[in-house]
């Protein structure tokens, strides 16, 4: 009996939270072009590793896609689709360097992954083609989003409540704002080079 | 001793030795594929492996080239029209983007105390040549163009618009187009035969023409200009051919340079002489002079095999961009030999049997140049070197009786040389190459020239006279990548044992002293 109250509340708890799980949308000015927004780490929540790779491919001596944003603790595989070797290296994680790592040299058709267990800025470049660059954007919560090329973005099912976001674009300043989310919230951001 | 001709040595001499020089990456094809310099150049223009297979390739990625095109190429015709060949123009492209480079450098020299040595054998009161402490010197202003016009053919040409701040015309460097793997044509494997037509480097070992050195190596500058004083027995050899000369003619070659065979054989023009004709009677083509000076053509051929000693089996065995670990971290081994025949020609004014009656006199004196090379690579240290002999045969005009000019020749001692260099190479980083050279170059014609040179027409520098037949030349260098297509450039050349004679008797004027030179240079292509 005590058992079935317990599922219940849980039960309850959770519709009570999705029905309070808001939308943060806005707009990224100041630059063109693609811009990551995402929710800075909720004190006391942790959220489990996504179990779905994600995957960067390089071909045509470039890295697709350029900007990728992905939960802390996604797995990146990362492609070689040309007919010439690839390497995947970063000096750093958001300018931490302890966590530069190099995933070495590999030729077409094959990948390496790395999960991503540390959130931050990690620009990938390879080491045989100095003019490929590319970024991962590690959010520390599930909470982000990709803006699309007008700056627009909008991430759903954030839960009612006071977070830190931030905007970053690759070669601007990054801005982090205090946003109370409560429903369809709206946060814009304006980043400078 | 003709002063004409010991003039033309001397100066050719001194500028080979002097004339700091750069040579080319190439531009345009960062601009097509949207790639960087490095992805082809070590140290441009120093090829890493993956240049050599985009040369060998014939300016294309050896595979998929397509695929990694920024700028497509320009239709001449769709490829459908292939069909219909030969009933119509065979369809090829060209580049989509004009494939032009462009370069300039520009030099600071500092000579050594003993750099005007040379004045001492004047007379007092004769103004000398005057060689300054240090010398800020313009380069090379130069267009280069290359690329590929698809079904395989591939094409480069280079000229010098402007040398040494003058817009003198340094010349064409190579102009050629080149059909590659025409192997396919005879079903033979692939790359196996490829066939280069119009004025080129010879294959030799080491480009002298693209050498990252400040200066050239010694050995490939060396011509063969017999004795030509009375200090020694007389040689009748004049010969001008030095491997670092472009050669014209066409060449057919295989294999490749990163890995496997390589082999080259080409027939080049004859001209010793370096003397264009332009006789009336026939009108040239287009007006341009004919090249040879002789009916002969001259012969070249090179083989190399360099093995690939990476532990990975697929950085062994594919073409090396990059190693397991890295982009230049590669390791081999390539052995290499090389031969050119050829058939100086001198021609002069003698006489009959009767000795009255005049004629022309022609000496045709065989030569050949053979040489070896090796070319280690461990990771970023690079260690190579080339020996060379050169061996010219020697027919000295005679007068018989009481002929009043010669009336033919005999053989003498032939003329040789021999020589080489070795250098080692350490990229220290991707942006900074320590080099270190040691040319040798053996060849008592060159000393006993200058010990007795004719005083109306003396040498413009004190940088190259030998104490001895041999002629050493140590030169560390380090150079800097300030950008992909921007380097900086030190050398310090070091020449020990030099000496001035006096031309009248040969007897030393002064103690065996170095001149050594300091060449500082700055190199950007865009």
């Amino acid at each position: 009996m005590k058992r079935n109250a317990l599922v219940g509340l849980i039960a309850l708890a959770a519709l009570t939270t999705a029905a309070y799980a808001g939308t943060i949308h806005g707009k990224v000015s100041g630059v063109s072009g693609e811009s990551v927004v995402y929710v800075e780490a909720i004190a006391g929540k942790t959220f489990p590793a996504p179990a779905q790779h994600v995957l960067i491919d390089q071909k045509g001596l470039m890295f697709a896609p350029h900007i990728v944003a992905v939960a802390q603790g996604t797995t990146v595989d990362f492609l070689n689709s040309d007919s010439v070797a690839h390497n995947v290296f970063w000096i750093s994680i958001s300018g931490n360097k302890k966590l530069g790592h190099n995933l070495g040299t590999w030729p077409k058709g094959q990948k390496q992954s790395f999960k991503f267990d540390n959130p931050g800025v990690v620009p990938l470049l390879c080491n045989v083609h100095p003019e490929m660059a590319a970024y991962v954007i590690v959010s520390p919560t599930p909470y982000f989003a990709t803006t699309d090329k007008s700056g627009e973005y909008k991430i759903e099912n954030v839960p009612d409540g006071a977070y830190t976001v931030t905007a970053w674009h690759e070669g601007a300043k990054y801005k982090s704002n205090p946003v109370k989310v409560a429903g369809d919230t709206t946060a814009d951001f304006t980043l400078s080079k | 001793m003709d002063s004409s001709r010991q003039t033309k040595f001397l100066v050719a001499a001194v500028l080979l030795l002097l004339v700091p020089r750069f040579s080319y990456a190439i531009p345009a094809f960062s601009r097509q594929y949207g790639t960087s310099c490095t992805t082809c150049h070590i140290d441009f223009p120093k090829l890493n492996d993956f240049g050599k297979a985009f040369k060998d390739a014939g300016f294309k990625f050896p595979k998929d080239d397509e695929s990694f095109l920024k700028a497509p190429p320009i239709m001449l015709g769709a490829p459908a029209q292939a069909e219909l060949w030969p009933h119509t123009v065979y369809p090829g492209v060209i580049p989509g983007l004009p494939p032009i480079g462009l370069r300039y450098n520009t030099f600071f020299q500092q000579a050594s105390a003993n750099r005007n040595n040379f004045n001492a054998v004047l007379p007092v009161g004769t103004v000398g040549t005057f060689i300054p402490k240090s010398d800020f010197q313009p380069g090379l202003f130069s267009i280069f163009t290359a690329g590929n016009f698809g079904s395989g053919i591939s094409f480069w040409v280079d000229d010098d618009i402007s040398v040494a701040g003058a817009n003198s015309n340094g010349g064409l460097g190579d102009g050629w187009v080149k059909f590659n793997n025409i192997s396919r044509l005879f079903k033979l494997p692939t790359d196996s035969l490829s066939l280069r037509v119009g004025q080129f480097e010879l294959d030799i070992p080491f480009s002298q023409a693209r050498t990252w050195n400040m200066s050239g190596w010694d050995i490939f500058d060396e011509a063969n200009i017999g004795v030509q004083n009375g200090l020694a027995p007389l040689q009748n050899v004049n010969n001008g051919f030095a491997f670092s000369s472009p050669a014209v003619g066409l060449e057919l070659s295989g294999g490749h340079a990163y890995g496997g065979y390589h082999y080259s054989v080409a027939v080049v023009g004859q001209n010793t002489s370096g003397a264009a004709a332009n006789p009336p009677n026939v009108s040239p083509q287009n007006g341009v002079a004919f090249a040879s000076d002789s009916n002969f053509k001259d012969l070249y051929g090179r083989f190399s095999y360099r093995f690939n000693l990476e532990r990975d089996k697929a950085s062994r065995t594919d073409i090396q961009a990059a190693g397991a670990t890295g982009p230049r971290d590669h390791t081999s081994l390539a052995l290499g030999t090389f031969y050119y025949y050829g058939r100086s020609v001198q021609s002069l004014s003698g006489v009959l049997a009767d000795g009255v009656t005049p004629t022309v006199l022609t000496a045709r004196e065989p030569f050949y140049r053979i040489g070896g090379d090796v070319n280690f690579n461990y990771r970023t240290f690079n260690l190579f070197g080339v020996y060379l002999a050169g061996h010219d045969h020697n027919l000295l005009p005679v007068t018989s009786g009481e002929a009043e000019g010669p009336t033919g020749f005999v053989v003498s001692n032939p003329a040789t040389f021999s020589g080489g260099f070795v250098e080692a190479d350490y990229l220290a980083l991707p942006w900074m190459m320590a080099i270190m050279r040691w040319d040798v170059v053996k060849s008592s014609a060159d000393r006993v020239n200058f010990i007795e040179y004719d005083p109306a027409a003396p040498p413009s520098s004190s940088f190259f006279s030998p104490y001895s037949a041999t002629r050493n030349r140590f030169t560390p260098g380090v150079q800097f990548l300030i950008h992909a297509n921007i380097k900086a450039s030190f050398e310090y050349q070091i020449r020990p044992k030099q000496i001035v004679y006096d031309p009248a008797t040969g007897t030393a004027l002064t103690q065996p002293f170095r001149t050594n030179l300091a060449t500082a240079g700055l190199e950007w292509v865009y």
